[in-house]
């Protein structure tokens, strides 16, 4: 059926932002234009504010460990308005920025997610996990 | 890429922008005149930021409006307010969203 | 509604269909999700372009009380003159990042604030009103660009969103109904064959229990 056809596409393109791999945070801050192409072969790029904002939360061993972007993952299983952070040092952040405990996973609900998109609007991206 | 910026209003809003550095300009007379100046800024690929003011948006009308919607990604168009702080009571960019989301936003800050 | 989607009620079927209906369900789930994920979005788009407008319209209208004291004091033609002498080469780099699949432009300007001596003008023949009113359209001009991104991005949100609206309601309200039906007309078709054959079973061992 066509609205068949059309549903399959949109969900394919539904992480179109993703990319192909991602950057480091040390990796980041070095590069003139630090950005990654995306799956959707695009480009993705960071802004620098929001680069010297993450070196400023963690220590510096810590920004080689940080990939880019931080993925806020949207799946099924959780619900709606329920998303997940995933990573040691992902949830570290993302914990400065929503005052949460961290641990290595954190589940976070849809105004914590806006206040880290507020924050992060280039360094995280959302994940849409079926 | 490095792109140029472009001004196109009264006498006023020109010579401020090129103070500021703004490589194109043009001082709005004639109607055909100034469409054509906006073809060429969209059409040429390297400006990256048309700055046009209200008044004159509003005295090039359905052809501005035309023009912006057919043009490609860039350049961004943006309207500002000139000397006499006119704005048009219409905000476009509220009237599409309502347009497309079907619905009325309406963003308080905090504490009103 | 189920013949329009012309499946033959057998097992093999109600198969397919059940994982038609799946597949659609989790579909429109995700996309829901998508669709929050987009109004939320919009709407931190049109916070921060109320602030940046009041920002950027306030530094402007400072730039152009500068320029008519400048004015008054060098006369217009001096000034015009001025403004052609000024280095005009203020670079923008528009990048792209990409939100939920929509590539919204990144704009750097980088420095924008010069000194006098830098601007290009001579200063024997300029008065300072002028470096005054330079100083406050490069302050402008910064600000205008940071409105001009973010509204390009509520733009590019907003028409996302409209599309993404009409996937959910056409999964919802066409879609799905339309796979449960056709579900509906297999189970009750296979329901009627099986009752068929168990009553035609039945005559059989009658008619066989007869023999007898």
């Amino acid at each position: 059926m066509k609205v068949e056809r059309i549903i399959k596409l949109e969900l394919g393109k539904l992480n179109a932002q993703v990319p192909e791999k991602r950057l480091t945070l040390k990796a980041a801050l070095v590069s003139n234009k630090p950005a990654v192409f995306t799956k959707g072969g695009g480009v993705h790029s960071f802004k620098k504010g929001e680069l010297e904002l993450l070196s400023k939360m963690l220590p510096e061993e810590d920004w080689e460990k940080l990939q880019l972007p931080i993925f806020i993952s949207f799946e099924p299983s959780l619900g709606r308005g329920t998303a997940k952070i995933r990573g040691k040092i992902e949830t570290a952040v993302v914990a400065q920025i929503i005052g949460k405990n961290k641990d290595d996973e954190m589940t976070v609900y849809r105004p914590e997610v806006a206040a880290i998109r507020r924050k992060l609007p280039t360094t995280t991206q959302y994940l849409f996990v079926g | 890429m490095g792109l140029k910026t472009a001004a196109v209003g009264d006498l006023d809003t020109v010579i401020g922008l090129s103070l500021a550095g703004v490589t194109h300009t043009h001082i709005h007379r004639a109607k055909e005149e100034t469409l054509k100046k906006l073809g060429d800024f969209f059409t040429s690929n390297d400006v990256g930021l048309v700055l046009i003011t209200h008044r004159v948006a509003e005295d090039l009308g359905n052809e501005l409006r035309q023009m912006t919607r057919n043009k490609k990604l860039l350049p961004i168009v943006l309207k500002i307010p000139d000397k006499t702080g006119y704005a048009p009571a219409a905000d476009e960019l509220r009237d599409v969203i309502r347009r497309t989301v079907g619905a009325e936003i309406v963003v308080k800050r905090e504490g009103e | 509604m189920a013949t329009a989607m012309n499946v033959s009620p057998n097992r093999m079927e109600l198969i397919k269909l059940k994982q038609r209906v799946t597949l659609a369900q989790k579909g429109h789930d995700l996309l829901k999700d998508k669709m929050d994920a987009l109004v939320m979005e919009l709407f931190d788009s049109l916070r921060k372009i109320q602030d940046s407008r009041i920002a950027a319209i306030g530094q402007l209208k400072k730039g152009y009380v500068a320029l008519s004291e400048c004015i008054a004091v060098m006369g217009t033609l001096e000034t015009m003159q001025a403004a052609r002498e000024t280095r005009k080469e203020i670079q923008i780099d528009v990048s792209a990042r990409n939100i939920m699949g929509i590539q919204v432009p990144s704009i750097d300007i980088g420095e924008v604030e010069r000194n006098a001596l830098s601007r290009g003008y001579g200063l024997y023949t300029t008065s300072s009103s002028l470096d005054v009113a330079a100083k406050e359209f490069e302050k402008a001009l910064k600000l205008l660009v940071d409105l001009a991104e973010l509204e390009a991005t509520a733009l590019a949100i907003a028409k996302e969103l409209e599309r993404t609206k009409r996937r959910v309601n056409a999964l919802e309200y066409i879609l799905i109904p339309r796979l449960n039906e056709a579900l509906k007309f297999i189970l009750m078709r296979l329901d009627e064959m099986e009752r068929e054959n168990f009553t035609r079973l039945k005559r059989i061992k009658a008619i066989l229990e007869e023999r007898e």
